[in-house]
């Protein structure tokens, strides 16, 4: 730590750098972490389908899977996820190969801005990992967490419903080798 | 009045304006329009329009690839940091500023306040308007006279976000505290404290009196309602309605990145909806020509009017010239909320004459609005409370609209979906609803004895424009949405819950909008055929996550006879596109998207002439599809890519094959919509819950019917909100009580109901194979039929919104004793 400068009670500005050592999308990947809250330091690393809707914790743009369970990046120190396996909307399909929720959510016309759509994705993804077969009303639930301020859902909670049919299905087709 | 028409005057107070007695002839407002012959194309003979052809920009949105403003910080390895030291008080001035602590701090690269060379003393509006803006130039980038909690007094760059958040924190601020006022009604009366003195505002709009805070009075009547009101055989009625101050709460805060490039130019990335009414105000404003400004426009995340504004760019400006470094300012979720724009907070009156047999005889509108501390869209969102929404009833006589804009020191307002549409709907269409019941009428017959149809020359919504201004209509589904709506939420045949204290009602409410802004638009496009046969389309038009660069593609791919993947769109770049007035008043498909069609239609020009020296045929044998050129006489063809090689290598001349197309216009044919709402109330708490929306709407032809019911459901899910949320709330110290999405009240997936959109198609002739505007129209529709549907399941009525259980139980305990 540096000495703050004159005047400023508040915060330190210049850190000594700290490092954590995260598994991002299945590569081993040291981000910086002083400090810092786990969405600044993939966003810093390059991920940037991470995003920040908010002042911390109440949008769920940010929304990552740690070991499998949704979080708010935003709300997570660095630090506390050092060792978990972390997956980004990055880590998923690509453009020309998509996973069958984002493939749903295109061919919905779920996606209006985009800026809320890897939060609602990776929620659906630990959604149907947990439950294969949900109700509309659990998929509901499950988007609570996620602001969306185009959609009014609708096409959204149509995109996972489906997407539940084509993981489902792809798993059958795949010997269950799908991503 | 038209939406953005320039109304400034030299001081004087408005005077209604009587309408002259013109006869528009047909060749003005023809009935028959003169179309291309390929725009109205049967379903059968369309290979792109009306097809749900994927959203271009889905699958980099889908993967985390596409680049929102925040996102490009990572290109820019000098980049600091802005942040905004705000006023705390709600009207004053600052008496004294000490910005020493903060200076000296480290990684703090500059402090800027209104005194600051790079920062701009003149006055402007952040509204992103046509030139002149028809708003006043009532503020300042930085400020030292305040006039609510919020208003930006300094700024700081500093090397990241906390040091820049401290360094605010370091500066001390005297102030000298002025009486402030909130309530619109005490602020436009004589005595109270006054925000603007006459020398403080440039550009002043019509009927301003600053005296009684007063931004602007406007008027319009078509015929005497007086003497309407006068007659024996009449029923008069008045209601009062009120409206929230809604957020437009974009998930995407306000995010600029500026920066001075090699040239020495300014370059400004930014999540604007008008990215050269931009560039034009921060020429204007800095001084630098607006050949020196570049203004780019990456993915947005949702604008909804609120970056129908330049709201940030300036303060990340100011401070780029000042440290020579990339700066980014990116608004907090809580300035969101307190410091950027909302929608118009509303008190609308409703009066009518109706006669006993249902004939609507005279009907009026009075509007309030509070504008806030400063005028942004204030006229002329308020003379659309009148303009949209009264040209639904084309066939009463009598027609009277007035509104008073008034300043207050909350924080200022702007543009916002419906752009005052909602608040005229909600008095038009819940004021109908109570006629038809006090004079036992079927509320859908009421309105369809009155209602537009085709044919119809609309006088109302030009009536505070002049001569000229009237519009023919020319497409209407307003019986087919009426009817399959109805179909749809089971208007004829609900079934009443077993339990006696719950009650179950439907109510209806219909609404029309416009596309674009009549005499007030311009929108342009260039395409450019590659070698391989693929085509560069460069369009100004802005594309905030709406579809609309897929909407461009696809009018493209329809006029070129071709695959929409050859279409490379290009959009909202100053440098590189042509020039658009951006993304609002529900312009975007018809106005960038005509100019799109004509651009495309001059590029197929060329290839047909081209296709004719290759296949030795004359040209009008020859017709396009799928990326050829075939002969109608021989069945010979040739590819768009052998065209396209030809073109660029051929041996005896060559050519660029090049389409441009620039479009403006004096039409703005409006969309309707049906809404019902469904809901069944607890007579004992008052509690409701909507067990569905249903809404149908008519925009044309929707040029892309995935991405249009989309458009309708988040617009009735913003108007749900509407109905029953509290908005942004004002504390009695002038402080937004507002600070994160959990104290908004923003209503999640599983507190909202199910939305039914349903496409009713018709043909526009004025519009790009016969589309016309849909984002806006159903977001007016939910606050009335939701009142409605209330007033039917247990006869009481809630005319200020939110529609809350404790207000229904308080009517209901009104009621019963």
């Amino acid at each position: 730590m540096s000495v703050p400068g004159p005047g400023t009670a508040v915060r330190p500005t210049f850190r000594t750098t700290m490092t954590t050592k995260l598994t991002i999308n299945g590569t081993q990947t040291t981000v910086e972490s002083a400090d810092t809250d786990l969405a600044t330091a993939l966003r810093s690393a390059g991920y940037t389908g991470v995003k920040c809707g908010c002042d911390g914790g109440e949008c769920g743009a940010s929304t990552v899977l740690v070991d499998g369970a949704p979080e708010m990046a935003c709300g997570m120190a660095t630090r506390e996820a050092a060792g978990a396996n972390i997956q980004t909307i990055e880590g998923l399909g690509s453009q020309d190969d998509l996973h069958p929720i984002q493939e749903a959510f295109v061919d919905h016309f779920a996606v209006q801005c985009g800026f809320c759509i890897p939060g609602m994705i990776l929620e659906a993804k630990a959604l149907l990992a947990e439950n294969p077969d949900p109700t509309e009303t659990e998929v509901r639930k499950a988007l609570d967490d996620h602001i969306c301020r185009c959609t009014g859902y609708t096409k959204p909670v149509a995109a996972i419903l489906d997407a539940a049919d084509r993981v489902a299905n792809r798993q059958v087709a795949t010997d269950g080798g799908t991503r | 009045m038209s939406e953005d028409e320039p109304v400034s005057d030299g001081g004087t107070a408005s005077e209604p304006v009587p309408k002259t007695e013109t006869v528009e002839t047909e060749e003005e407002h023809p009935l028959e329009w003169d179309e291309p012959d390929n725009n109205d194309l049967a379903p059968e003979e369309r290979s792109s329009v009306s097809k749900r052809p994927e959203k271009q920009d889905d699958r980099k949105l889908v993967t985390g690839d596409a680049t929102f403003t925040a996102d490009q910080a990572r290109r820019f390895p000098q980049l600091v940091h802005a942040k905004v030291l705000r006023s705390e008080i709600p009207n004053g001035r600052v008496v004294d500023i000490d910005t020493t602590d903060a200076e000296a701090m480290d990684g703090v690269h500059a402090v800027l306040t209104p005194d600051s060379p790079t920062v701009p003393d003149g006055k402007y509006t952040s509204a992103g308007q046509s030139y002149p803006e028809p708003s006043p130039w009532d503020m300042q980038v930085l400020t030292d006279r305040v006039r609510y909690v919020g208003d930006p007094i300094a700024a700081v760059a500093a090397e990241d976000t906390e040091t820049a958040a401290a360094a605010v924190e370091a500066i001390d601020v005297d102030y000298e505290e002025y009486d402030y006022v909130l309530d619109p009604e005490v602020a436009f009366s004589e005595d109270a404290p006054q925000l603007f003195g006459d020398d403080d505002v440039e550009n002043k709009i019509v009927g301003h009196d600053y005296s009684r805070n007063r931004m602007s009075h406007i008027e319009g009547r078509l015929g005497d309602v007086e003497e309407a009101y006068d007659r024996e055989d009449v029923h008069v009625h008045e209601t009062s309605w009120e409206t929230i101050r809604q957020s437009h709460a974009n998930v995407e805060p306000h995010t600029t990145i500026a920066y001075t490039d090699e040239d020495d130019r300014q370059v400004l990335i930014t999540s604007t909806q008008v990215p050269n009414h931009t560039r034009r105000q921060l020429a204007h404003l800095f001084d630098i020509p607006i050949r020196d400004i570049r203004v780019k426009k990456p993915r947005v995340g949702g604008g909804f009017g609120g970056k129908q504004a330049m709201v940030v760019e300036p303060i990340p400006l100011a401070l780029t010239l000042a440290t020579d470094r990339p700066v980014m300012y990116e608004a907090t979720r809580e300035e969101e909320f307190y410091a950027m724009r909302s929608r118009h907070p509303m008190q609308v009156r409703a009066r009518s004459a109706v006669t006993e047999d249902g004939t609507i005889e005279a009907l009026e509108l009075y509007a309030l609005s509070n504008t806030g501390a400063y005028g942004s869209h204030g006229m002329t969102v308020a003379g659309n409370v009148g303009a949209k929404p009264l040209p639904l009833y084309s066939k009463v006589p009598r027609i009277h609209f007035e509104a008073d804009i008034v300043h207050t020191n909350v924080p200022q307002t702007g543009a916002m979906r419906g752009y005052g549409a909602p608040q005229g709907t909600l008095a038009l269409e819940g004021h109908l609803d109570e006629v038809a019941r006090d004079l036992d009428l079927d509320p859908i017959e009421i309105r369809q004895d009155h209602y537009m149809e085709i044919g119809d020359l609309d006088e109302i919504a030009g009536m505070m424009g002049g001569e000229g201004a009237e519009r023919r209509i020319r497409s209407c589904g307003l019986d087919e949405c009426v009817k399959r709506g109805k179909e749809a939420i089971g208007w004829d045949d609900i079934d009443q819950p077993e339990a006696d204290h719950l009650h179950r009602g439907i109510g209806v409410a219909l609404s029309a909008q416009g596309t674009g802004v009549a005499g007030d638009e311009l929108g342009a496009a260039q395409i450019m055929m590659n070698e391989d046969g693929s085509f560069h389309l460069q369009v100004g038009g802005v594309d905030i996550g709406t579809g609309a660069d897929t909407a461009f593609v696809q009018i493209a791919a329809e006029e070129l006879g071709c695959d929409e993947r050859a279409i490379i769109p290009k959009t909202s770049d100053t440098d590189n596109t042509p020039f658009d007035y951006g993304a609002y008043a529900s312009s975007t498909t018809y106005i960038s998207g005509r100019a799109v069609k004509k651009a495309a239609s001059d590029a197929r020009d060329r290839i047909l002439e081209w296709a004719s020296r290759m296949l030795e045929e004359p040209v009008d044998a020859l017709e396009t599809e799928s990326g050829e050129v075939y002969s109608t006489v021989s069945g010979d063809s040739v590819t768009f890519e052998e065209i396209g090689y030809e073109s660029v290598y051929g041996d005896e001349t060559r050519e660029h094959i090049l389409g441009k197309g620039s479009f403006s216009t004096e039409e703005s044919p409006p969309p309707f919509a049906a809404q019902f709402a469904d809901v069944t109330v607890d007579e004992r708490t008052g509690e409701f819950e909507v067990n569905k929306l249903v809404v149908a709407v008519d925009c044309g032809v929707a040029i892309n019917p995935g991405m249009a019911e989309g458009q309708i459901e988040g617009a009735n899910h913003m108007g749900y909100e509407m109905a029953v949320t509290e908005g942004i709330t004002v504390d009695e110290d002038g402080h937004v009580e507002v600070e994160s999405y959990d104290d908004y009240g923003f209503r999640t997936a599983s507190e909202s109901p199910p939305i039914e959109s349903i496409l009713v198609e018709t043909h526009e002739p004025t519009g790009p194979f016969g589309a016309k505007s849909v984002a806006e129209v159903p977001t007016n529709t939910v606050p009335p039929a939701l009142s409605n549907a209330i007033r039917e399941a247990v006869g009481v009525r809630i005319t200020e919104m939110p529609i809350t259980a404790e207000k229904i139980r308080t009517k209901l305990d009104d009621t019963t004793t």
